[in-house]
């Protein structure tokens, strides 16, 4: 198997009231392709800061993160921005849709600045909310939507751009447990499909799905 | 689709949109009214001194023309001498003075009078019946305001009189005269009385005193030569007298409106101003409330060149969209002063404050795009330059 997520020995530091907060303290991790990876630990472990730095959405204090060989550290905002477009997709716990745009618009975005010609987007967006079972639903705008809807076009997102990595923070944070159980079964479906995935969660459900549960506490991961 | 989602995002508060909007447009009206308040009594002038073809002024040395009641003299060797030059084409004299005349009802009307040579006049348009003739002596043309109040119609004889006492206004002189046409004076003030006659009935009405005298001299330049280059050439032959080039008058006229640049020009930088103000303050507010979209935007692989341009031209379409609405106001609104400011007495009326020239209109909306430009340079830096985690990190919390 490729590796296509190797992070080692990560530092983060935050200033915070004149002194400076570690909120990674040496982690290192390595996903391989078709991995499915959850993230679990208290809150205030590191989770979610981790999954930024993996992503390329902020940068190390110390340590290395290479995504599919390229390490991120070195990449100019505009390279480390490509990248993130092609490769990476990005699930958030609150979703982070367009509120003016409808399901499809959303979806398209990624698309859009990929260059892809509108017939094309719009048809591979209509695919996409079709495989997370919104089809009817390609030309609601967002906020007409359910919390569970929200999420199912969240993830037709990531998928716009075919990454080789999807990376969700707290998926199933904002939605009750019959709506999250939906939305674990779509990454079941997407991990059965051959989609890499690291998934920071606190949801137990989630996380005995995974084939991989890595555990965090104080900045660092304590079991794996 | 980001280009959608920044169009779209810009009337997601409707109200607030089309205030600022509305607010562009105020400031891009008082802009553009400014624009044309700055040069446009200037160009009005212009073209109201040429707008008979008669390029030079020749008055009482030291004076502009009709500026105070001095005259000149030896006007028949003079409109002589100058109509022999090879580079004048035509010359005329005017004397202004004051006479009365009885209306139909039996009142006497004070008037403005001008005699003139008929033969090169350039104070007046013939707009019904005909013009007096060289050498008619019963002959007399009313502007519209002298015809109203005398009550008189083209051949009509009444009689008028000159020569009044400043003190009782009783007249010296008095002559019967036919009215042989109804003009409209070009340079007399709103709904000002005047009359026009020839020089040798008006100077028979005014007196000996103004025997061979004129108010003003108006001279036409021949094709070719540059009427600036005529005009020092003829002042250096006729030094007793002033002669302007149109030209130099403007000159003189611009002097006397410096008042008028410098508040057109302090109006014009706080419209200016106001407009970077509003658009600045709006896009900020707009950019902040987005933050999270536009870091959401960021991690999906936007580039900051694209969120840097949807803001600026979010900034553009409020200002262009602004300055539309700008572009009518400022016409209503220049149009409703010019009533005003052109019912200054002593004004020709046909002088315009706000005249509306290709320059001044592509000025004003070059200065209020920049400006636009100007005012979403900071909150377009702010939304690329928003630190994508942080900004999630807020929004999650």
């Amino acid at each position: 198997m490729t590796d296509v997520l190797v992070a080692r020995d990560l530092v983060k530091e935050f200033p915070l009231n004149e002194r400076r907060v570690t909120a990674l303290r040496g982690v290192s991790l390595t996903v391989a392709e078709g991995d499915y990876c959850a993230i679990v630990g208290p809150s205030g472990s590191g989770k979610s800061t981790l999954l930024t730095l993996l992503g390329g959405l902020d940068l190390p204090t110390s340590g290395s993160v290479e995504l599919m060989g390229t390490a991120t550290a070195g990449l100019a905002d505009r390279a480390l921005t490509r990248l993130r477009l092609e490769r990476i997709g990005f699930v958030f716990q609150r979703f982070h849709l367009l509120p003016v745009l409808t399901a499809r618009e959303n979806v398209e975005l990624p698309m859009a600045e990929l260059g892809l010609g509108r017939q094309e987007r719009r048809a591979r967006a209509d695919e996409l909310l079709d495989y997370v079972g919104l089809a009817g639903r390609t030309t609601h705008r967002v906020t007409q939507l359910s919390g569970g809807e929200m999420q199912r076009v969240a993830i037709a997102r990531a998928l716009a751009n075919e990454p080789a990595l999807i990376l969700a923070d707290e998926p199933t944070g904002e939605l009750d447990a019959t709506t999250g159980g939906e939305i674990l079964a779509l990454f079941r479906r997407l991990h059965a499909d051959g989609t890499t995935l690291v998934v920071v969660t606190h949801d137990d459900r989630l996380a005995a799905e995974a084939g991989r549960v890595v555990r965090m506490q104080d900045g660092r991961i304590v079991t794996e | 689709m980001t280009w959608s989602w920044a169009w779209r995002d810009l009337f997601r508060h409707r109200g607030r949109t089309l205030l600022a909007l509305l607010g562009v447009g105020v400031s891009a009206a008082l802009l553009l009214d400014m624009m044309m308040l700055s040069g446009g009594i200037e160009r009005s002038f212009e073209r109201l001194l040429l707008s008979r073809g008669y390029q030079l002024r020749v008055s009482p040395s030291g004076t502009l023309p009709f500026d105070t009641e001095a005259t000149v003299g030896d006007v028949t060797a003079l409109v002589s001498g100058l109509r022999a030059d090879p580079e004048v084409e035509d010359a005329g004299a005017i004397l202004g003075l004051a006479v009365q005349a009885k209306s139909a009802a039996g009142t006497a009307v004070s008037l403005v009078g001008y005699g003139v040579q008929p033969e090169a006049q350039g104070i007046y348009v013939l707009e019904s019946g005909r013009d007096i003739t060289p050498g008619d002596s019963n002959g007399v043309v009313l502007g519209l305001p002298a015809a109203t109040q005398l009550g008189a119609s083209v051949g009509d004889t009444l009689r008028f009189f000159g020569r009044l006492d400043p003190q009782t206004a009783a007249p010296g002189a008095e002559r019967s005269l036919v009215v042989r046409g109804v003009v409209r004076f070009l340079y007399d003030a709103r709904d000002q009385p005047s009359v026009a006659l020839t020089l040798d009935v008006a100077r028979w009405l005014a007196g000996p005193a103004f025997r061979d005298r004129a108010s003003v001299l108006m001279v036409r330049v021949a094709e070719g030569p540059a009427p600036a280059t005529v005009a020092a050439r003829l002042q250096r032959e006729w030094p007793a007298v002033g002669i302007s080039s149109v030209d130099d008058l403007v000159v003189q006229f611009r002097l006397r409106l410096t008042y008028f640049r410098q508040l057109s020009l302090i109006l014009g930088a706080i419209a200016l101003v106001v407009t970077v103000l509003l658009v600045g303050t709006l896009l900020t507010i707009t950019v902040h409330e987005r933050l999270p979209e536009i870091a959401t935007l960021r991690a999906l692989g936007v580039a900051r060149r694209t969120i840097l341009l949807q803001v600026l031209a979010q900034g553009a379409v409020l200002t262009v969209g602004g300055g539309m609405l700008g572009l009518v106001l400022g016409l209503i609104t220049a149009r409703w002063l010019d009533t005003i400011l052109t019912a200054f007495p002593g004004l020709p009326a046909s002088v315009s404050f706000f005249v509306a020239a290709p320059r001044p209109l592509a000025l004003a909306a070059l200065t209020l795009a920049l400006t636009g430009l100007l005012a979403g340079l900071w909150p377009a830096w702010q939304a690329a330059r928003a630190p994508i985690a942080h900004t999630l990190r807020q929004e999650a919390t």
